[in-house]
């Protein structure tokens, strides 16, 4: 696998990851581990990102002011960064959502029902 | 840096502590301990990679980068400390030479002058129609004041020098004073040191100007040895004591830089010659002041026609920054050596192209692996070309530090009297720049080309390749070798040019001036003006100092007078009688006393000398040099032939100089003597008339003396006797005619000093150059040495091989050098040295140099190929 390939592939995922991490913290703040726990919870383990890949996006998010960070105290009692959103960054989820869901939705009428898969 | 540290750290605790957590939930949900952690970690993926990236959205990661390379690029240096050590010592000379002689070149020719914006003074030239720009032309005080009233003109200032005598000190000394109209200093714009300048008010229109005077630095410093308090404080000049007002700082050298500005008297009637400069009106062209200038012109000419040119007249403007003393000979010396600096600054960086590329194509395996395992290209790039900027950046200080000694050593060598008073060689910001710029430039475009190429590399072949095989680095091959002779054609054009200079070194040193310069002593001598007011009373002062001089032991022969020795020259338009008059032509006229003949060793070559009576007279009669004595027809002999010298016949301008009765234009030749080099060493002997000095009786004459021994030791005597005339007389500083021509081969010695350096400077920079090359080429086919040494190759194949490469790339650079050189040396041919042109000789010399050179930067490499052992050789993997 050459550079250029894990380039496109981390840039497809990228926008994705942003706003499924948006959509962890948005009801209350995290740390990096819930917000890994969480992603994969919710998209019910499709998803496989390295959980290492989470924390250049948390930078990235921190940079656009999109998310805050604080330090904490995590469920053992030990020191965590949490991650909260800021109004900016709600407003991006909210319009980033509306968006993936006309996206998806838009392709699931253009798929329809599916023909039977030979599985 | 410290946030950014603590930043790190917090984000690897962060992650770390994710790793911590996935771990315990890990074990919760039933793994082992050391099971759960590794799924853990495998679940996070890369550990550092995440970091990396995280970090790469602060921002900090370039600089984290920069870091990086430059501490790599110093381990490579130190690795290869033998051609770092090479690149540096190139980067070094080329750069510092470059530096050194621009700093030369800005201080002479480019801001010679601190005055206020000098590219805006113009000084005005009247020409005759055929004539050629030959300095500016002399205005009268009534004059001026005209010019002052054209609408062309926003500002005009004059300046008038007059020798004037310094009293009232230990010894009277002769100056040369310079005077000024009141808006002078206004115009020229530079604040004084100490005090004031002279202004409006010290000039009042009418009256006399008040009795003042402005120092230069020089004065200051010799006589008040850079007191303030000198301020207030009275010199007597001319015998009129003088408040000094200011003190000019040092670059301030109008006209003179160790005397004094006076207040130029205004007087409508005064004559005598005065320099005017002019500052044009916003919006006035050159062109349209010129044709104002030149209406003037035409009528001063009508009311002064013996001052002006015959026939249809031309003003023409010349720039101040274009009439320096430094436009001449020096200017174009100067201009040749930055070309060959230029030459020498290519050879720095085709030697460090040369290491660069040696470098990174020795280190293409390296950098095929280095990508094999995923580096990105422009990465690689940026860490070769980081390595290249601190190498040449590196070497841009180095320069600086080396153009700082040199620099030292080229004031040391200049002429002073080939450079403007004010030019100041410092290196100073602009040169600095400039260096900064070349040296980066180097560095990116020689450090660029082979890091682009390198990085692009066909990975699979360089991987298989050993590295260091034939096939691999064949384009890196030729063009290095292209770079060797490129490098030795630039050298041998600089050798030829070295030659050029040398050789016009040796023919100064060489020309028969035509009188015997050895154990001559010429001396200034300057009578108080207005304690001998009249002719006769100046004619007995002469007579009597010239006397007691002759009987003085030790002095074989002395002479007293005005022009006659070299090279002072004052030039005349003159006629022959009974031919037609030639315009434009001139001659050189010579104030001379009986033995003038035999002080300096000039032959009698026909007729007879000046008899003691016609000295004392002023008599119109002649000695004229063989180049005036050729101007009759052949046969006709001039002795006893009269022409016509047109000064001799215009009234005196100048009212300190009083004329004999009765002198008119027409003079008698009397004798021949054999020519001089009148006009330079370098230049043809012009036609020189000498007559008896009394014709003319300024307050100032040159004295010269032959001495039977040490010329310099006769000094004192001279005084004595001088003092003994008239306490009041000035003796000048004494030099001997052997100094006097020195001076006139100070420039060729100038050329010839720094070529010769430059010259050196870049053959030893080849030499080191071929000397890399060769060794890297050795070294990177050891293995096709071994090959041929197991196929029975000897020592002495080996040895012949590598010798025969670099014999044809010292033949291929010399071909192309030697044809560069006869092209430059046709280009250069109008300058003043390359009068000359190559020897036979200087050229084999500098062919036999050169493959001794190339043979001895060769012959290291070769003998160590030589001696390898074939075995080892074989399996070596460079």
């Amino acid at each position: 696998m050459t550079r250029e390939e894990t380039d496109s592939q981390l840039e497809l995922l990228q926008g994705t990851l942003d706003l499924m991490i948006l959509q962890a913290i948005a009801f209350g703040p995290a740390h990096g581990h819930a917000i890994a726990r969480v992603i994969q919870q919710r998209s019910d383990e499709v998803l496989q990102v390295g959980h290492g890949s989470l924390y250049p996006a948390l930078q990235r998010l921190l940079r656009r002011g999109l998310i805050a960070a604080q330090d904490g105290l995590s469920e053992n009692n030990r020191k965590a960064r949490f991650y909260r959103l800021t109004a900016k960054g709600r407003r991006q989820l909210t319009a980033e959502t509306s968006k993936w869901q006309r996206f998806s939705s838009a392709i699931a009428r253009l798929l329809g029902p599916l023909p039977d898969q030979n599985s | 840096m410290k946030q950014w540290e603590k930043q790190r750290e917090h984000l690897e605790s962060e992650m770390q502590e994710h790793i911590d957590l996935e771990t315990q939930e890990n074990i919760e949900a039933g793994m082992s301990p050391p099971e759960a952690r590794l799924a853990a970690i495998r679940r996070f993926g890369n550990v550092p990679q995440a970091g990396d990236q995280s970090r790469e959205a602060w921002g900090w990661l370039r600089l984290e980068r920069l870091g990086q390379d430059v501490r790599f690029a110093l381990r490579t240096f130190r690795k290869n400390a033998g051609s770092t050590a090479v690149a540096l010592l190139s980067l070094m000379l080329g750069i510092g030479a470059s530096i050194a002689l621009f700093s030369v070149i800005y201080g002479v020719l480019i801001a010679p002058y601190p005055y206020a914006r000098p590219n805006q003074i113009w000084a005005p030239a009247v020409l005759g129609p055929n004539d050629a720009i030959h300095g500016w032309h002399w205005y009268t005080q009534q004059e001026m004041q005209e010019i002052q009233k054209l609408p062309a003109f926003s500002d005009v200032m004059a300046t008038q020098v007059k020798s004037v005598l310094l009293t009232g000190g230990i010894n009277p000394e002769g100056f040369y004073g310079v005077f000024l109209t009141a808006n002078a200093f206004n115009f020229l714009d530079v604040k004084p040191i100490v005090g004031r300048t002279i202004q409006p008010f010290d000039i009042p229109s009418g009256g006399e100007p008040a009795p003042v005077v402005v120092l230069s630095y020089g004065f200051w410093q010799r006589f008040f040895s850079g007191d303030p308090h000198a301020i207030g404080r009275t010199i007597t000049v001319d015998d009129v004591p003088r408040t000094i007002i200011g003190v000019m700082p040092p670059r301030f050298g109008w006209w003179t830089n160790e005397a004094f500005w006076l207040p130029l008297p205004t007087d409508p009637k005064d004559i005598s010659g005065t320099a005017v400069i002019l500052r044009l009106a916003p919006g006035v062209t050159p062109r349209a002041a010129e044709q104002q200038l030149n209406l003037l012109n035409i009528q001063f000419a009508a009311e002064r026609p013996d001052d002006y040119p015959k026939g249809k007249l031309r003003t023409v403007l010349l720039n101040y920054m274009d009439i320096t003393t430094a436009s001449g000979e020096m200017a174009q010396s100067l201009h040749l050596l930055f070309a060959a600096v230029g030459l020498l600054l290519l050879i720095a960086c085709v030697n460090v192209a040369n290491l660069q590329l040696a470098r990174t194509t020795g280190r293409a395996r390296e950098i095929a692996m280095r990508l094999a395992i995923g580096a990105g290209r422009a990465r690689l790039v940026r860490q070769l070309l980081t390595e290249s900027v601190l190498l040449s950046v590196a070497g841009g200080i180095l320069g600086v530090l080396f153009a700082l000694a040199a620099t030292r050593l080229i004031v040391v060598l200049i002429p002073p009297d080939y450079v403007p008073n004010e030019s100041r060689i410092i290196i100073n910001g602009w040169v600095l720049l400039f260096s900064l710029a070349v040296s980066m430039l180097t560095g990116i475009l020689f450090g660029l080309a082979p890091a682009l190429r390198s990085s692009r590399p066909d990975l699979v072949a360089t991987l298989k390749d050993g590295g260091g095989g034939a096939t691999g680095s064949m384009h890196g091959r030729t063009m290095r070798s292209w770079l060797v002779v490129a490098e030795i054609s630039l050298s041998v054009i600089l050798l030829a040019g070295a030659s050029l200079a040398v050789r016009g070194f040796v023919q100064v040193l060489r020309v028969d001036p035509g009188f015997q310069p050895e154990k001559t002593l010429r001396i200034d001598v300057t009578s108080p003006p207005k304690s001998y007011p009249a002719w006769q009373q100046r004619n007995v002062l002469d007579r009597n100092l010239l006397d007691s001089i002759l009987h003085l032991p030790g002095v074989d022969a002395a002479e007293l007078g005005n022009s006659g020795l070299p090279y002072s020259g004052w030039r005349s338009s003159f006629s022959i009688d009974g031919q037609p008059r030639m315009e434009g032509r001139k001659a050189g006229v010579a104030l001379i006393s009986r033995l003038y003949p035999q002080t300096l060793g000039i032959p009698l070559k026909r007729g007879r000398e000046f008899t003691e009576a016609e000295i004392e007279n002023g008599t119109r009669v002649a000695l004229i040099n063989e180049s005036a004595a050729r101007l009759w027809p052949a046969g006709q002999d001039p002795v006893g032939r009269t022409l016509q010298i047109d000064e001799l016949g215009h009234p005196m301008k100048n009212p300190e100089v009083f004329s004999a009765p009765g002198l008119a234009a027409g003079v008698t030749v009397v004798g021949i003597i054999g020519d001089t080099k009148n006009d330079g060493l370098a230049e043809p002997t012009i036609p020189s008339i000498y007559l008896p000095y009394t014709i003319y009786a300024p307050p100032n004459r040159e004295l010269a003396v032959r001495t039977a021994g040490d010329p310099l030791a006769m000094v004192n005597a001279i005084r004595m006797k001088a003092r003994d005339l008239d306490k009041d007389l000035a003796l000048g500083k004494p030099n001997t005619l052997n100094e006097v021509m020195s001076e006139e081969s100070q420039q060729p010695r100038f050329n010839m000093a720094l070529f010769s350096s430059f010259a050196l400077l870049g053959l030893a920079l080849a030499a080191i150059g071929i000397y890399s090359v060769i060794s890297y080429n050795v070294s990177q086919r050891v293995q096709e040495i071994g090959v041929r040494m197991a196929l029975g190759a000897r020592r002495g194949d080996i040895l012949k091989l590598i010798l025969l490469m670099v014999g044809r790339l010292a033949a291929l650079g010399l071909g192309i050098g030697l044809l560069g050189s006869f092209l430059v040396e046709r280009l250069v041919r109008f300058q003043m040295f390359a009068k000359t042109s190559f020897g036979v000789v200087p050229l084999a010399a500098i062919v036999l140099v050169l493959v001794a050179v190339a043979l001895l930067a060769g012959w290291l490499p070769a003998t160590r190929a030589g001696k390898l052992n074939p075995v080892t050789a074989l399996r070596h993997e460079a």
